[in-house]
């Protein structure tokens, strides 16, 4: 009897802390999907009186949705390549070869966080303003590399990192030669996490805001930007939380996978903790 | 041979130098224009005024930052909610670690999946979420009636609102890099405190918190900054005014055509955050000299 | 007889604790009692349960059944921090981010004696520990020996009744762990601290012990004096477990067992039995001698004070005899052993008592 009221009380933070958590975490977004199969949903029902796919006819019909995603598209297309050719030989260089000045230039990067984003952005944009880069597609791919090249810096360092040097001196020792080696085993080595830092560029492309938004609109709408749009006019609320769906599951999907690769230490090690 | 080796060898390493800070020049360039170009030409704009078609030195642009109420009203709502949220996040973050890190099985790893869920969240989706869920005849509200608790007043649209949003945003990485630093606690110093005589409130204290010290200071430090410049959760969750600093130069650049005031504006956000700023390069330059 | 007696007087005592961890049991059925000042080893191969025994004691594993009793005082719900104890840590487990005078003040700071108290406390022992002047140092400032000595100075500055040390020295390398045993083995013996030693070190054991408990999948093996144990092992496996051991496995047949042409008077019944002989308990005789074997040396190994040779007596039996120094022998060479010493386990694995034979 004592010990199951022992067990009670020990597991009792546990269940509140889960609990706690569901409510502020998990409703909101089980909110979301409940609007976005919803026809009638209205104070104070707890749950959608009528459902029905109703608005996902009518958002899938619109010109502007497609557009912007295909803009997102491109974007994140775009970015990720640039990103990969910029940064992956770099991260290359800082894990495996030395020279003058690498660890400050690698820390170099980490202090990108060390501002707050939005000012840089500003700072960025008045730049941009003079070159007539704001409200170009131009202008939006730049400014979203600010974010990316810490991503595609730190994570396939780490990666290049752990492979371990005695598999490309066995490889050269067997007699590869130095492309060889690098193409035959260093890459499929860190292949994972690399990939990882290439999803998780494209991913956070796709849903950056504020970048897109400061140096793109009105001209240049992203998903996101289109989402801002929606929200402000308020004009269905099955729109926002359809788009919200269709925008967010396949990422959703595609981020746990790059979890899987990633665990805590590298997320808290990027940010150099 | 090793007359002959050791000659080589050098000619190897002097052949590699160059090719290494070869490889890394682009993303080096890429920095330096994008993040150190931009923000001292952004200072020497702001420090000049025009005058008679020549750029003199001047403090006008910030002087008419500090004398605008209205600036001056969102600089300190900014500080509120920045240091508002940030304790929060160290509020919830801090028991929720520590429950993380000493408890074991299913629960625990089902608490963190949660937790660490909206690193997977888009912000945009996030305030829309919350719009829903907080907002006025919203699923909160719905689900307060229900159990018979009527009163509920909206934090949407208030000075609370982006504290929510940004708390909802920033509690993945705040927790994961506090665990972080709590699995690098050895669980016999945790042992050896009990021993000698500490209850938990003293082990917490006195061994687990400067412990984990560098932790506490990256992830609080880096929430500082993201929260301080935040623009999207404070645009669609907060008041119309006052404003957070993200806003009113999103405003005042794009609505107002003022990039210069705007550019001042980031310049005090800067300021702002510089001691965040050194504190969090220091610690990470510390981390990487302690072999973390 | 001597437990149950002694046990109101005993420092420690600790009566059939049981500890299970879901459904693997990690400590069966112990008893235990250590009377004031005495130090006891736990020792046995890693996961036999030592380790939970001790921190059982110290109040990091509460036992699933049996009682802890220190003082005669009952124990068992305290927490650590509650209790009387003080635990050596494997690795040392000082807080990094004190230094060692910081270290060492924590518990002493915790019970709120004086500012001037704490301090004198501190300076003494350093003292004892031989670390005058290392207060201010950061424990990664030491070597791994000074940082074990600190972490012995932070337990003994409390007075613990009990010392506990949970395998200290196993990360030190041998030399530095045989210096540290006898320092250890001094400031036990100055401040008549009662300690329970874990180890898994026969020889740290052998040397530093006044009573040693063999432990084995949770259970008591042995408890006893360093001599009794290696002179009498109780069990076959503490038998085989300490020291090198000659372990011949035969048979029982009309009361005696055979050991090659030798047959020894057993009080044992019929079946397969084992007989130990230690390679020092082997006398070298004239071949054909009464109570001898006879055998070709195959090897001989020099281990500097005297040599072991295995020597073949036939297709499935080689013995380990240590031979002296002043005697010349070679590989192929015949020699007889006569054992003058020798232990019988039963089928069941307890010792029996045997009688050496003289007859052949």
């Amino acid at each position: 009897m004592s010990a199951i009221l022992r067990k009670m009380v020990h597991e009792l933070p546990g269940a509140l802390i889960t609990l706690l958590l569901v409510g502020f975490i998990v409703l909101p977004i089980a909110g979301v999907f409940l609007w976005a199969f919803a026809e009638v949903w209205r104070y104070p029902s707890i749950l959608p009186t009528q459902w029905g796919f109703r608005f996902w006819g009518m958002m899938l019909g619109r010109a502007d949705v497609w557009e912007a995603f295909r803009t997102s598209l491109l974007l994140s297309v775009i970015v990720t390549g640039l990103s990969a050719i910029i940064c992956l030989p770099a991260a290359y260089a800082f894990a495996r070869l030395e020279f003058p000045g690498k660890s400050l230039l690698l820390l170099s990067f980490l202090t990108i966080q060390a501002f707050p984003k939005f000012g840089l952005y500003i700072a960025i944009a008045t730049i941009f303003f003079s070159l007539g880069l704001v409200g170009t597609f131009t202008g939006v791919v730049v400014v979203q590399l600010v974010n990316t090249l810490l991503l595609m810096i730190w994570i396939p360092v780490g990666a290049f990192q752990n492979v371990d040097i005695r598999l490309e001196e066995a490889a050269r020792d067997v007699g590869a030669g130095p492309i060889r080696t690098f193409v035959s085993v260093t890459l499929p080595q860190a292949g994972p996490a690399i990939a990882a830092a290439l999803l998780l560029t494209f991913v956070g492309t796709f849903y950056e805001t504020e970048g897109a938004f400061l140096i793109g609109a009105p001209n240049i709408r992203t998903m996101p930007v289109l989402m801002i749009s929606l929200i402000n006019n308020q004009i269905v609320v099955q729109y926002g939380a359809v788009l919200s769906v269709l925008l967010w599951v396949p990422s959703f999907i595609a981020l746990l996978f790059a979890r899987k690769i990633l665990n805590a230490r590298t997320i808290a090690g990027g940010v150099g903790a | 041979m090793t007359s002959l080796s050791a000659p080589l060898g050098r000619q190897k390493r002097a052949r590699r130098f160059p090719v290494g800070l070869l490889l890394v020049a682009a993303p080096v360039i890429l920095v330096v224009a994008l993040v150190i170009y931009p923000i001292l030409s952004s200072l020497s704009t702001t420090l000049n005024v025009d005058v008679a078609g020549a750029g003199r030195f001047s403090l006008a642009n910030y002087a008419r930052f500090f004398s605008d109420d209205q600036s001056l009203r969102n600089l300190r709502f900014t500080a509120w909610f920045t240091t508002t949220t940030v304790a929060l996040l160290f509020l919830v973050c801090l028991p929720l670690a520590l429950y993380l890190r000493f408890s074991f099985g299913r629960l625990p790893a089902f608490v963190q999946a949660i937790a660490t869920f909206p690193l997977f969240v888009p912000g945009i989706i996030v305030a829309y979420a919350l719009i829903r869920f907080i907002g006025p005849n919203g699923t909160l509200q719905s689900l307060l009636d229900a159990a018979g608790l009527h009163g509920y007043r909206t934090p949407y649209l208030t000075t609370w609102g982006p504290v929510i949003g940004l708390l909802w945003e920033g509690i993945p990485l705040t927790l994961l890099v506090l665990v972080s630093g709590l699995s690098q606690v050895p669980q016999a110093a945790i042992d050896a405190a009990r021993d000698v005589g500490a209850g938990p409130l003293r082990i917490l204290v006195f061994i687990i918190l400067p412990l984990i010290r560098n932790s506490i200071i990256v992830a609080l430090s880096l929430e500082f900054l993201r929260i301080f410049g935040a623009f999207t959760q404070p645009y669609l969750l907060g008041p119309a005014s006052p404003e957070s600093m993200g806003v009113y130069m999103q405003r005042t650049f794009g609505d107002l055509q003022d990039p210069v005031q705007a550019a001042t504006q980031a310049m005090i956000t800067f300021l702002c955050c510089s001691v965040a700023g050194v504190i969090y390069v220091r610690t990470i330059i510390a981390n990487r000299r302690a072999g973390r | 007889m001597r437990d149950q007696t002694r046990s109101t007087l005993d420092k420690l005592s600790i009566d059939h604790i049981v500890k299970r961890f879901g459904p693997s049991v990690a400590v069966d059925d112990v008893s235990l009692s250590i009377p004031t000042g005495e130090l006891v080893c736990l020792l046995g191969p890693s996961g036999c349960g030592k380790s939970t025994v001790l921190r059982m004691v110290a109040g990091f594993e509460m036992p699933s059944a049996g009682r802890i009793a220190i003082d005669g005082e009952d124990v068992g719900t305290l927490p650590p921090n509650r209790r009387p104890t003080g635990m050596v840590f494997q690795g040392h487990a000082l807080w990094s981010h004190m230094t060692v005078a910081q270290n060492i003040a924590f518990g002493l700071k915790l019970r709120h004696l004086p500012r001037a108290t704490v301090n004198q406390k501190v300076a003494e022992v350093l003292e004892l520990v031989g670390l005058k002047g290392f207060e201010h140092r950061h424990p990664g400032q030491l070597s791994g020996g000074q940082q074990q000595r600190v972490a012995i100075a932070r337990c003994v500055v409390l007075e613990p009744k009990i010392l506990l040390m949970d395998e200290p020295f196993s990360a030190l390398d041998a030399h530095l762990r045989v210096r540290l045993r006898e320092e250890v083995r001094t400031i036990q013996r100055r401040l008549g601290l009662t300690t329970v030693f874990v180890t898994h070190d026969q020889e740290e054991a052998l040397t530093l012990a006044d009573r040693i408990v063999v432990m084995n999948a949770g259970r008591i093996e042995q408890i006893g004096t360093p001599d009794s144990i290696y002179g009498r092992p109780g069990t076959r496996f503490v038998a085989g477990f300490i020291g090198t051991m000659n372990m011949i496995e035969t048979r029982v047949q009309g009361g005696a067992a055979r050991l090659g042409p030798i047959a020894i008077a057993v009080d044992a019944p019929e079946g397969p039995v084992t007989l130990a002989v230690r390679p020092e308990d082997f006398s070298l005789v004239e071949v054909g001698s009464a109570g001898s074997v006879a055998g070709v040396v195959e090897r001989i190994i020099d281990l500097g004070a005297f040599r072991m040779a295995d020597i073949r007596i036939d297709a499935g039996l080689v013995l380990k005899a240590q031979i002296g120094k002043g005697r010349r022998i070679a590989v192929g060479d015949t020699l007889a052993l006569r054992p003058e010493h020798l232990i019988l386990f039963g089928a069941d694995g307890t010792a029996r008592p045997a009688a050496i034979p003289i007859a052949a």
